[in-house]
């Protein structure tokens, strides 16, 4: 049975749920893989396709054009920031943004940025706009290391978001993660959004945790995906179970079915 | 609650405080409010879902003022432009030309909106006059705002979003300035409203309502609810302890009761 757990943001609530986080999660097999891409082959396509939980929690409707704005960029610039330090504690958030923000801009001045990269977009963007973003970066690396405080088990801030390709269906799959807790041999992932949560949350938070297994080489699941909503003050979470697994494909399938929906009534 | 008038010490100061005299986190009187605000609010609207949530936010609760010129939308854009320039002093930016940054940066924030439009189209006496208010009132903000430390952990525009009553109610809010941290063991975190108009009976009702959704956010109750007048230079702060949350609680039903009544 798929559980959904909802609590309220206190402290050490991200300690405690994932103390509480059971044990042996679930495995995706090749054969669970090979099931999920003939499904997404079987919802034909004409361009590459992108899904992630996003998409899912809104049930496929088209959402605008992806655009570089101080809170878009704030999530990457501040994980970056939290992880320079987590290895160098003396930096201040506020420092680590500036010194995140000096990296993006010498990828510039390299030629390592490509067009339409964060790194392109700051080095576009008036100082005062950067000055901008470093402020929401600095507040999501604070309001990112508060939430961690607590925790009495080994934590690291994601190195990246999960991808997934699904073979020879032209699907990419991506799934958000903010935290990675080691407890045991086993993890639990955090992963952090703005505003409140939706009646779709718990569909977006099991589709994070499908597309995190799919990620993971041997196909194991997180024993637990906790989904933190600070602004809310609102914690969810589901377990790394098969029928969450499945739950979240099937959730990711039907938004590939929808979205080809709209794109032909778009066309028509 | 104190007032200072053209900040001496600094805001910053005021709003910390000393560190030695601060209380204990209360980590326990968030559920007991929000228990008593879901009460209320089920004795006032009943368990029907309402299709469409009541909502209050800080704004809501100056309904008993007159209207005030900081309604019209330069008033708005004004104020906008003034805590645009907070957040880049926050992080340390040193704003010079308060009004040409505090545009860039709000126009990449927002993109193109009603109100960035209602600025495109001022007209030249309205702008030049729009540009020398930012200006005036962000020299007041730098003169009396102090240091703001990094190690204070500055975040801005802290928003908050609080469902009640199964989501019948909302409370919205955000906070122009919030230092400190709710992880420490004694009450650590100051909240800062910024304003361009003068301080008023309102502004402690939104002081209020600032530290009680606070406190419904994170559980943690804040140390300290300040307002700045970027206006007349006077700042208002108040710790916060059970009687100024009690006080908050009933702000937001009395708002609600006049919502349902009106």
């Amino acid at each position: 049975m798929s559980v959904l757990s909802h609590g309220r943001a206190s402290r050490h609530i991200l300690n405690r749920l994932v103390e509480e986080a059971p044990s042996g999660p679930a495995t995706l097999t090749d054969d669970h893989r090979r099931s999920l891409s003939a499904r997404f082959r079987a919802v034909s396509s004409e361009h590459h396709r992108r899904l992630d939980a996003w998409m899912v929690e809104r049930a496929g409707a088209p959402s605008g054009p992806f655009r570089w704005s101080p809170s878009t960029a704030r999530r990457a610039i501040g994980n970056a920031a939290l992880r320079r330090r987590l290895s160098d504690p003396a930096l201040s958030s506020v420092a680590a943004v500036d010194a995140e923000l000096d990296e993006q801009l010498l990828r510039v001045l390299d030629g390592r940025a490509r067009s339409g990269s964060l790194a392109v977009f700051l080095a576009q963007s008036a100082p005062a706009t950067r000055g901008l973003i470093g402020a929401e970066a600095a507040a999501w690396a604070t309001e990112l290391a508060e939430a961690a405080d607590g925790l009495h088990f080994s934590w690291s801030v994601a190195p990246s978001d999960a991808f997934y390709d699904v073979a020879t269906a032209r699907t990419t799959l991506r799934g958000r993660r903010d935290l990675l807790v080691v407890r045991d041999d086993e993890r639990v992932v955090v992963r952090v959004r703005a505003g409140a949560p939706g009646k779709s949350a718990g569909p977006g938070l099991r589709a994070d945790l499908t597309i995190d297994a799919l990620a993971d080489p041997a196909g194991v699941a997180a024993a637990r995906m906790i989904g933190l909503w600070p602004e809310a003050g609102v914690v969810l979470s589901v377990d790394g179970t098969i029928e969450d697994l499945r739950a979240g494909a099937r959730d990711l399938v039907r938004t590939a079915v929808v979205l080809q929906r709209h794109r032909l009534t778009a066309a028509a | 609650m104190t007032s200072l008038l053209d900040a001496s010490p600094s805001v910053m100061d005021a709003m910390r405080g000393e560190r030695g005299s601060r209380p204990p986190a209360n980590t326990t009187a968030a559920a007991g409010l929000r228990a008593t605000l879901e009460d209320a609010i089920y004795e006032l609207l009943g368990p029907a879902v309402r299709e469409v949530p009541l909502v209050v936010r800080a704004s809501s609760l100056r309904h008993g003022e007159p209207a005030s010129t900081s309604d019209s939308p330069v008033a708005r854009v004004r104020g906008i432009l003034v805590v645009q320039a907070l957040r880049l002093m926050s992080v340390g930016f040193d704003v010079e030309r308060a009004f040409d940054e505090a545009l860039v940066a709000w126009r990449a924030e927002v993109g193109a909106s009603e109100l960035t439009q209602a600025v495109e189209h001022l007209s030249d006496d309205d702008a030049a006059l729009l540009r020398s208010e930012v200006e005036a009132h962000c020299v007041t903000l730098k003169r009396s705002l102090g240091v703001v430390a990094t190690h204070w952990l500055p975040r801005t525009s802290q928003r908050a979003h609080q469902r009640l009553a199964g989501g019948n109610v909302v409370l919205r809010d955000v906070v122009d300035l919030m230092v400190g941290t709710t992880a420490s063991e004694v009450a650590s975190v100051a909240l800062l409203d910024v304003t361009t108009s003068r301080l008023e009976e309102g502004t402690e009702r939104a002081m209020r309502y600032h530290a009680l959704v606070q406190t419904l956010r994170t559980g943690v109750v804040p140390l300290r609810t300040s307002a700045f007048s970027t206006a007349t230079g006077e700042l208002w702060s108040s710790d916060v302890d059970d009687v100024l949350l009690t006080r908050a609680t009933a702000d937001v039903l009395e708002v609600l009761t006049s919502m349902v009544t009106s």
